[in-house]
């Protein structure tokens, strides 16, 4: 208790945090980081700026922090505050168990020796020599929690180098800005994110990062690490991210890591994670070198997980341990959090115990905690995703049990042998359409055009009833169109519904599978055609006045689409058959053999009026 | 200039068919005010041609003058805005528009031209507040509430402006709208009539014609005088002087359509039915509007088809083309059609021949 007394005292006092701290010397990383952006009153008067920190994480020595612009500003800003230093008392385990050498890394080995060996080559040649061997500037990408920011850090620190990291500064939130303003207090300055990132990379790139500037440790090399993109809003924003990316890769000679995480396609909404992609695309294209992180194995996540039990001293059983990698889908900081919350005592005794921040439960608790496991393991466990090509992949291979293994009881109610059909070897439905929060017209369109591939070539029957069921899908789409847009709720039960009719009915409709193979599955053609449809009707109506110059009145699509046209065609008049030629080239493909056919038979003389 | 505009007639006089009726539109217009008009009739029988005609009769040379625009309309819809586009044809006296091309959202086109018109009234040579007529294609095709909306607006704004309404079908017009306007059927001309006409092209354009040619042509043209007229035309360009055996060239939308059906004939399986949704695909892309794909591709498959089938595929069409109206994407329901008409056929095949 006396302990824990000294810890409360000092960490009231704004000065001194030296106590406690040398327990958690090698935490004091992870600390610092956090309390960089953290708003400290003592600061919050003058103006923010960019600010590097710097960190050497191969020694033991005392963290450096510099920045170019205000060094004093910036060392004050470290101080920690009381508050923060109390939530460091029970600090997170993401945190506390950072794989601190390349050996801890649960990332692949491969991976690891890649990056390493990047680093090492660009490090190792001169810097005259280093146009030869391509950019200096590496992408990782990989899914949230798949430690790219890990590897690089343990991999600068295995070889010795600094790591600079480009550190949002606090903002300055613009009703702040507008306040000051207004009250005429001059100083803090507004500079959009996307501004300050902009002046930084614009420095790198023309000056490098003057290392004696630093501490006078010149010999040891540096490494950039982007780790924080700004968020651009709108597409000019972004461009202007993108652009600075790519003159940076094009001209830097500070080895630099730009780390990408990936949102994949669940979110393909988001204009955002389209762009980051086609960044990264761009930056490939300049030169940049890329790897792609996957998200870590099961093997790797409960090797790291029992590791840290081991250290935590808790005791937690090998299946519960099983059950949260397979739970985190590859994304170990979940892992290690949801480990953490698992072992979490559900007493207010803990606060007491974990007075030296190691949380240890006595081994009368146990067992209690594994009681406690029923109800607790649904608690961890991300809310799972799927892609909609997965999801649209289960529905049309239909993968199904070999044999209805349900004992049928002698009440039941009996479909006739047709009808019935094996159980699914995979959850309802609607839980992976609502997992794969697809909407219903776009699933139906892709059911569509992909199903038939994945009938077995004899089935016409099972054709049939899919065609069948997709057209009651339409149908349930199509009926109330418009009208319901203030029911939306009336308009979600339709929805569902006919997305659940679509895909049931596949699955329902396919029975005689084709041998399983690899399709791909395409993009529907019908959206392809439904715009060019809309595109050439315009231009029939136009074209059609154009002709009929005397003819004072609109004629309908369908009259000049299946009487006029074929006869003008067969006239020769150029004017109608400049219609298809005015859609996106990748549709020429698909548009019409049906002209083509009549453009043989008219003279080739034609051909250059295209 | 294809001779279906070069001899279409530009006057009430001018009339060569449906000459009573024309000789009633011209009384009825003589006082310089008339009710609202619907046409109806079958594709092909003159009734844009008798519109265009009287709308000469009544504003003179002026009506001729039009312009073609692609408007946008922003019609303001209770807490948003709907943006539509809209090809119209208009002059100073009248405007003309298809309202269904822009789908369900139709009823707004509707009631915001004619709000539009009313605004700006023409004021003719006595000072006398005149009128404008809009004239709506396609009526039959409006939505259930674009018909209502329509029948409000219609008498709100009458003194302003006067509608002609056109259509192929009179039963697809509710009952409101039929009972305010004067109705006017056009039947399709008979072969004689169209014979007629094509004798009298025949002369002006300085054609021998062989006997029963025109008579071929118009038997095959489905009593549609436009139909006949196109290909007579063709028939000119693909072979003159004229044979009476000389065969009258297809549309190639329908060619195309019978190749379809020769290929569900000879093969029944889902990559066949893949197959033909791309070939649909393409007629469907030209604007062929899919229920005349169906109607024609049951056509086609008739031809070829046992008796036996023929009423049970026929009742799948029918099937098949209701739904295709209830819904909303027509490929859907032209390849449930093709699936069951294949599925039908290969039973059919497996029984007769084991």
């Amino acid at each position: 208790m006396g302990k824990r007394n000294t810890v409360v005292i000092s960490s009231s006092d704004d000065e001194d945090y030296e106590p406690s701290s040398r327990l958690k010397r090698s935490y004091e990383k992870a600390k610092s980081r956090s309390s960089v952006t953290r708003t400290n009153p003592s600061r919050a008067k003058k103006p923010r700026l960019p600010s590097f920190r710097l960190s050497k994480e191969s020694s033991d020595v005392d963290e450096v922090r510099l920045a170019f612009e205000d060094f004093n500003e910036v060392f004050n800003g470290f101080k920690v505050s009381a508050g923060s230093r109390r939530s460091n008392a029970k600090e997170l385990w993401v945190d506390k168990h950072k794989p601190r050498s390349m050996e801890e890394l649960a990332v692949h080995k491969k991976k690891v020796e890649e990056v390493k060996s990047w680093f090492e080559e660009r490090l190792r040649t001169p810097k005259y020599l280093q146009g030869d061997i391509g950019s200096s500037v590496l992408i990782i990408t990989g899914q949230a929690g798949v430690g790219k920011s890990a590897t690089v850090h343990a991999v600068a620190s295995q070889i010795g180098t600094q790591l600079c990291e480009w550190n949002a500064p606090t903002p300055t939130i613009w009703q702040e800005h507008v306040h000051n303003s207004s009250a005429g207090i001059s100083g803090i300055n507004y500079t959009s994110k996307l501004d300050e990132f902009e002046n930084f990379v614009e420095r790198v790139r023309k000056y490098g990062l003057i290392s004696s500037s630093f501490n006078g440790n010149s010999k040891s090399s540096i490494i950039l690490v982007i780790d924080d993109l700004p968020v651009t809003n709108g597409r000019a924003a972004f461009e202007r991210l993108k652009t600075c990316l790519v003159l940076l890769v094009r001209s830097t000679r500070v080895p630099t890591a730009i780390l990408i995480t990936d949102y994949g396609n669940a979110d393909s909404s988001d204009p955002n994670a389209r762009w980051l992609e086609e960044l990264q695309l761009s930056l490939e294209s300049a030169g940049a070198s890329k790897v792609l992180f996957n998200p870590i194995t099961n093997n790797s996540i409960k090797k790291t997980l029992s590791r840290i039990c081991r250290q935590e001293q808790c005791n937690v059983a090998a299946e519960e341990i099983d059950l949260i990698a397979k739970a985190s889908g590859g994304d170990i900081r979940h892992a290690i959090t949801s480990l953490q919350l698992f072992c979490l005592k559900p007493d207010v005794e803990l606060d007491l115990s974990s007075s030296n921040s190691t949380p240890s439960y006595p081994k009368e608790n146990a067992n209690e905690l594994t009681a406690f496991n029923g109800g607790f393991s649904s608690q961890y466990g991300r809310d799972e995703t799927l892609t909609l090509f997965h999801a649209l992949g289960k529905f049309l291979h239909n993968k199904r049990d070999k044999e209805n293994v349900v004992a049928l009881d002698q009440n039941a109610f009996c479909v006739r042998e047709k009808f019935s059909r094996l159980p699914f070897k995979m959850d309802s439905p609607e839980k992976i359409l609502c997992q794969a929060h697809g909407q219903s017209r776009p699933i139906t369109d892709f059911l569509h055009e992909n199903v038939l591939d994945f009938l077995c070539d004899e089935a016409m029957d099972d054709a049939w009833a899919v065609a069948s069921y997709l057209g009651d899908a339409d149908l349930l789409l199509a009926s109330f169109r418009g009208m319901l847009t203030r029911h939306s709720e009336t308009e979600n039960v339709l929805q569902s519904a006919a997305a659940s009719v679509a895909v049931r009915g596949v699955l329902y409709g396919n029975f005689h599978p084709s041998p399983s193979r690899w399709h791909a599955i395409r993009k529907p053609n019908l959206w392809q055609i439904e715009r060019s449809l809309s595109h050439n009707q315009n231009e029939m109506l136009r074209q059609r006045f154009m002709a009929g110059s005397g003819s004072s009145s609109l004629s309908e699509v369908s009259v000049i689409a299946t009487e006029y046209i074929p006869v003008l065609k067969w006239l020769g008049y150029r004017t109608s058959s400049g219609l298809e030629t005015h859609d996106s080239e990748d549709d020429s493909s698909q548009t019409m053999s049906m002209i083509d056919e009549q453009e043989s038979k008219i003279s080739d003389d034609d051909i250059e009026d295209w | 200039m294809l001779w279906v505009d070069k001899y279409r007639p530009k006057t009430l006089d001018q009339a060569m068919v449906h000459q009573d009726i024309a000789l009633n539109l011209k009384k009825l217009v003589a006082e310089q005010d008339c009710p609202h008009l619907l046409f109806y009739g079958p594709s092909g029988s003159g009734k844009k041609t008798l519109i265009m005609a009287l709308l000469r009769q009544i504003f003179g040379p002026s009506a001729e003058k039009v312009k073609v625009e692609n408007r946008n309309w922003k019609i303001d819809a209770g807490n948003r805005t709907i943006d539509l586009e809209l090809t119209t044809l208009s002059s100073t006296n009248h405007v003309e528009l298809s309202p269904s091309d822009v789908g369900f959202q139709d009823r707004y086109i509707v009631q915001e031209i004619i709000k539009e018109m009313a605004k700006n009234r023409p004021i003719d040579t006595k000072g006398k507040k005149g009128y404008k007529v809009l004239v709506l294609n396609e009526v039959d095709k409006l939505s259930r509430e674009a018909q209502h909306s329509l029948r409000r607006t219609m008498e709100k704004y009458s003194a302003s402006c006067r509608l002609i309404l056109c259509c192929n079908s009179s039963s697809k017009v509710t009952e409101a709208i039929r009972s305010r306007c004067l109705n006017i059927r056009i039947n399709a001309p008979s072969e004689e009539q169209i014979i007629k006409v094509l004798e009298f092209i025949g002369k002006k354009e300085g054609l021998q014609l062989p006997s029963g040619f025109a008579a071929r042509i118009a038997e095959k043209s489905n009593r549609s005088l436009r139909r006949a007229i196109l290909s007579f035309e063709t028939c000119r360009v693909q072979q003159y002087p004229f044979t009476s055996k000389q065969a009258i060239p297809p549309m190639d939308w329908e060619e195309y359509i019978s190749e379809i059906a020769t290929d569900i004939m000879k093969e029944q399986s889902p990559k066949r039915l893949f197959q033909v949704r791309g070939k649909v695909y393409e007629l469907l892309v030209n604007c062929i509007p899919p229920e005349i794909v169906l109607k024609r591709l049951l056509h086609e498959l008739l031809k070829k088809l046992d008796a036996e089938l023929k009423h049970e595929v026929c009742h799948w069409a029918a099937y098949y083309e209701h739904r295709m109206r209830l819904g909303q994407k027509a490929i859907f329901h032209i390849e449930a059609f093709v699936a069951k008409f294949m599925s039908i056929y290969k039973a059919f095949l497996i029984a007769t021949f084991g």
